[in-house]
This record gives structure tokens, sequence and C-alpha cells, in this order.
């Protein structure tokens, strides 16, 4: 990757969360794919930390994370094993949305 | 039982900005503690923190959090993982230690700062719990390195560095104190938990969690990656910051905030994660380079957040994205041959295998960096160690603390940016810091690098001796190399079997 080209690295559209583990890291990734239906949803492992990320958008919901983790899951739980994340947040009790107002 | 959704009471409940009778506003919200830079305290109401926790959940989540990195230590303590670690892995460790644990007390009164001077009641709530996230951060890696002083005295300097004139710690207290000390509310919230939680601290608590889990040290990749989930919740702080100050037209401040943050972050990073992740941790276990860790978290990541809140990528970014390749290795080879003045035994990172690793990863090392390292190697081989040792001080710079570095070998480019201010001479090592310092001289104009107080006579006696006993090193303290120099004869059985 040339310096020019880096300097413009951030011209790109990808948000998501980024967890250092567990099974809700897991379960994020299936929950992903059913909430967002319309979006590749790529996961990128780096063993300490999983990111996961979509184009411009990606919204996980409390149903889905509890669907997939079979057991009762609050929103708020995530915020355990949520490392760090791309793009702007939004916490709701039902949802946690991760999106840039822009595209680049 | 019914519990009332978060979102149906929280706005109500956490807008606490009532009548004041008694006092006035700017008796109880001081300017140059609060910061509100003449915007009417209804704009600061409008702060909208994005990630909203009360009370009970944060206790919860919190408890969870501990009992899961207290009880990864408690379980892998018997296995002593720290007894047969690489001397390169336990340097990272110490250092990350010393320069670290106890600045995380200073960042809960930063946030404490927030919480009782911002006029915004949603900084004030966020900031509470920042508060007791920063002191957890304190009290846990102050804990971890303790059970292992029985094992050198360089673990203590998890508690003492902050403590101490060492070069390092002076480094480290100067960038801390200036976003986390001597600010406003407002900067604190803008320059603290946006230009360096949002960024910096994902690359020495997830990434280097990365290198720590590659390594087979659970404890330390537990510890690290859950302090950064509470930096991922509280570093939400400055975003909404950002955007009032935007939107009253106070853009070119918020600018300079953010870019005298992201600068003086690069330059401590330079020195502290970059040798540790390019050199110390152990060859087998980088799972990316410092560069490319630099790349995925600040180049991309941070800076698309930037851009997303109405800001311009700061003025120097493209020196920033050309010293990715270079900066790093000159603190390095800087740290490495004044071992004997940082309280941890630098890992040189240079055998025959380690330098084909540096050079693919940037591309003509050995041409630069790796030429002063053939020298250095070729001392060492012929029992020369003494030429490899200090026996003055580098020049450092009057904003980062740091060395002045450049790039060895034929393109040799070591430069000095150089100002006169009210007739003291000034030194930088690049253009970005003399800048940061221009951007408001009273602030810095009275600090002294240690070369100042060297030459002023503050350091007796005037030698590096003294100059260790000034900075508090003693023996058993001071560093050495990390492997004691077998990447070295390496090299010579090259030779011999060729």
């Amino acid at each position: 990757m040339t310096t020019t080209k880096l300097k413009d690295a951030y011209k790109q559209n990808k948000v998501g969360p980024i967890f250092n583990g567990g099974d809700v890291a897991q379960a994020a990734i299936e929950a992903a794919e059913w909430d967002n239906p319309d979006k590749d949803i790529s996961v990128d492992d780096k063993g300490a930390y999983v990111r996961i990320s979509a184009e411009q958008e990606l919204v996980i919901t409390r149903e889905s994370m509890e669907e997939a983790l079979g057991r009762d899951f609050q929103m708020n739980e995530i915020e355990i094993h949520l490392g760090s994340m791309a793009g702007q947040i939004e916490v709701t009790s039902e949802k946690i949305r991760f999106y840039f107002e822009k595209t680049l | 039982m019914y519990q009332i959704p978060r979102e149906e009471w929280y706005d109500l409940t956490r807008s606490t900005n009532w009548t004041y009778s008694y006092v006035s506003e700017e008796e109880m919200f001081p300017e140059e503690m609060s910061g509100s830079r003449g915007i009417p305290i209804e704009a600061w109401e409008t702060y909208d923190e994005p990630y909203k926790v009360t009370y009970p959940e944060y206790v919860s989540i919190q408890r969870e959090k501990d009992s899961g990195a207290y009880s990864v230590k408690a379980a892998l303590e018997r296995d002593a993982y720290v007894d047969r670690a690489d001397p390169g892995w336990i340097s990272t460790m110490i250092a990350h230690y010393g320069a670290i644990a106890v600045n995380e007390y200073a960042a809960s009164l930063a946030e404490a700062r927030m919480a009782r001077f911002s006029k915004a009641p949603g900084n004030r709530n966020m900031a509470t719990f920042g508060t007791l996230d920063e002191n957890r951060h304190g009290q846990i890696q102050l804990f971890f390195p303790h059970a292992n002083i029985k094992r050198s005295r360089q673990w203590d300097w998890a508690h003492k560095a902050m403590h101490t004139n060492d070069w390092a710690a002076i480094a480290a207290r100067s960038f801390f104190d200036d976003i986390m000390l001597s600010r406003d509310a407002i900067a604190v919230s803008i320059m603290l938990t946006f230009g360096f939680e949002t960024g910096f601290t994902n690359m020495q608590f997830l990434g280097l969690a990365a290198d720590a889990s590659e390594a087979g040290d659970h404890t330390f990749a537990s510890l690290i990656s859950s302090v950064q989930t509470d930096e991922a919740r509280h570093a939400q702080q400055g975003g909404p910051s950002l955007k009032i100050l935007i939107e009253n037209g106070q853009k070119e401040e918020a600018q300079k905030l953010v870019d005298v943050s992201i600068w003086r972050a690069w330059k401590l990073f330079s020195v502290l994660t970059g040798p540790i992740m390019d050199y110390y941790t152990p060859l087998e276990h980088r799972s990316q380079s410092f560069k490319e860790f630099m790349v995925e978290w600040i180049i991309v990541q941070f800076e698309r957040q930037l851009a997303d809140l109405g800001l311009d990528a700061p003025w120097f970014w493209e020196d920033l994205t050309k010293d990715l390749d270079v900066t790093h290795h000159g603190m390095h080879l800087g740290v490495w041959y004044w071992r004997p003045t940082v309280w941890w035994n630098p890992a040189a990172g240079a055998s025959p295998e380690d330098r084909e690793w540096l050079e693919e990863k940037y591309p003509g090392w050995n041409k630069t960096w790796g030429k002063c390292w053939d020298v250095i190697t070729e001392n060492l081989n012929n029992g020369r160690e003494d030429l490899t040792l200090p026996e003055t001080l580098p020049y450092v710079c009057n904003m980062c603390q740091l060395p002045i570095v450049g790039t060895p070998g034929e393109g040799w480019n070591v430069r000095d940016y150089p100002l006169e201010h009210e007739g003291r001479l000034y030194h930088f090592g690049s253009e970005a810091d003399r800048w940061c310092f221009e951007q408001d001289p009273e602030r810095y104009k009275e600090h002294q690098n240690l070369i100042d107080r060297f030459l002023s006579g503050q350091v007796q006696p005037a030698d590096l001796p003294g100059t260790l006993a000034y900075m508090n090193l003693g023996p058993g303290e001071m560093g050495k190399d990390a492997h004691d120099y077998a990447w070295a004869a390496a090299f010579k059985k090259q030779v011999s079997a060729a």
C-alpha cells in the first residue's frame, strides 16, 4: 500500500462491533446475519478480538441475540465483551445500532 | 416484574440542570473548569450521549467484567506463565504497566472534572461512570503486576514509574497531564475520550491483546481487553461535545483540540507501543506489525469516525502516514541503546529472522535502521559491549519529551525544528510538535525537558550515573538487553556456518 493510498484509506463505510471474545461474539455474528438480511456481514477474527462489519449500518436486536444464545439477554450485556466499534453507536433496550451519518 | 424501558425515563431523570438561587452560573460552572466557550447552557443541554447506561446496569455489568478478568488470573496463577514467558514479552508487560497503570488515576480525575463541571447533564452522568471505570483500571493494573514483584524489582515500576523523573515517565506525564489534568471539562471530553480513547487506546488494549493471546498470555489479554470495554463506552462522550461545538460555529477550536491530542498520542505510542509490537513481542507471536495495527485502528477506523462527526483530517495527516514507517524504529533504537535509562529490559528484536520480518513489513529497513544494528551487532560479537552503551544523553523534543529521530543510512535526515519564544530557544522533533507548542505557548513555555534540566545543573553529578540517579533507577531496575545478546550471537553462528 503506497503512502498516497494510506492517506485516503479511511474513505470507506464499514461499521460494526469489535468483541473481545465470549459466546456473545459468536451469537452477535449470527444475530447480525438475521437482523441485516440485505447486507454482507464480514467477520475478521484476530484471536483476541473479532471485528464484525457491514456497509454503512449494522443493527443487532435483543430478540436475535436471545435466539442465538438460547437464553435471556439484556441488550446492555453486550458491553461486557464490546471492546471497540467502527462507526457511531446508538443503544436502546431492544437493539444496538452502528452507523455512519455520511457516505464516503 | 415489568420494568419501564430505560429510554422512557432516562432523559428526564438525567436532566439535572436546575435553577440555582444562591450562586450564579459562573460560580457554579467556572469557565476554566467547564470550558463552555461562550456557548449557552441551553445548547449544552442538547448533548445527547449515544451510549446510555443507568447505575444499576453499570454495577451489574462491571461486576461481570471484573469477575471475568480476575477469574482468568486466578485460574492461571499456578501455571506460572511469567516464569516461562519470553523475556521480550515480560518487558512488554513491565513497560506497559509502568507507563499506563498510575495514569489511569489521572484519567479518573479527568472524568471527575467532567462529572462535576460539564454543563451538559448527559456528559456529567456518563463521566460519573467514567470516573469509576478509570479507578478500576488503576486498581486492576496495579494488582496484577504486584504478584510479580518477587520476580524482579522492575515489576514494582508499575506503581513507581510515574513518581520518578525517568525520561519515559516525563514523556508520558507530559502528554497525560496535558489532556487529562490541565484541561476544562469539554476539552477533556474531546482530547481524552474522543482523541485518545476512541483512537489510540484500541492499539494498546486490543491490538496488544491480540499479541498477548498469540503469546499464550491469556491473563494479560483478558485484563487489557476488559479495560477496553469500559473505554468503548465512556469514549463516546467526546462525539456529542464535538457536534455542539461545530453547530455553534466552533469547528476550528474542535479541530485544534483533536489534532493536538492525536499528534501527542501518536508520539507517545511511537516510543511505547511501536517497539513492543515490532521488536519485544517474540517474532512467532506478532499477529500484525505496529504499522498494520496503526492502519487498522487509527488511519482507517478512527479517521473515518472523525470525518463522520464533521471534522477534517488533521493537517499533518500525510506526515503521520509517512511516519508510520519511520518514527518508532528510531525510538526503538534509542530506547535499546539507552537501555540503562528505562525500567524494563528492551529486546533488540534484531536477530536474522527478526530482520527478515522487519524488511518484509518495512521495505528498506535493512538499508537504513539495519545499518545501525549491523554496527551494534559487530561490536557485541567482538566483545565490545562498551561501544553499545551510552555515555551522553540524546537531544529531546520540547513537546513530546522524546529523542529527536529521523532515518539513518544514506538518506540521513534528522532535523531539528527550532522556535524562539520570549527569548528562550525551544527544539522540536517535527513540524507538528512545534505546531502544538504554538497553539498555546502559555501552557507549555515553562516546562523543562530532561536536557534543559541537565544543562541548568539540576542533574548532579552531571554525568550518566548522576542522570540515572536523577531518574530514580537503582540496581536491579535499570534495563539491560532482554536476551543477553543471544540475537547478536546468532549472526556469529551464521558467519561460521558459511
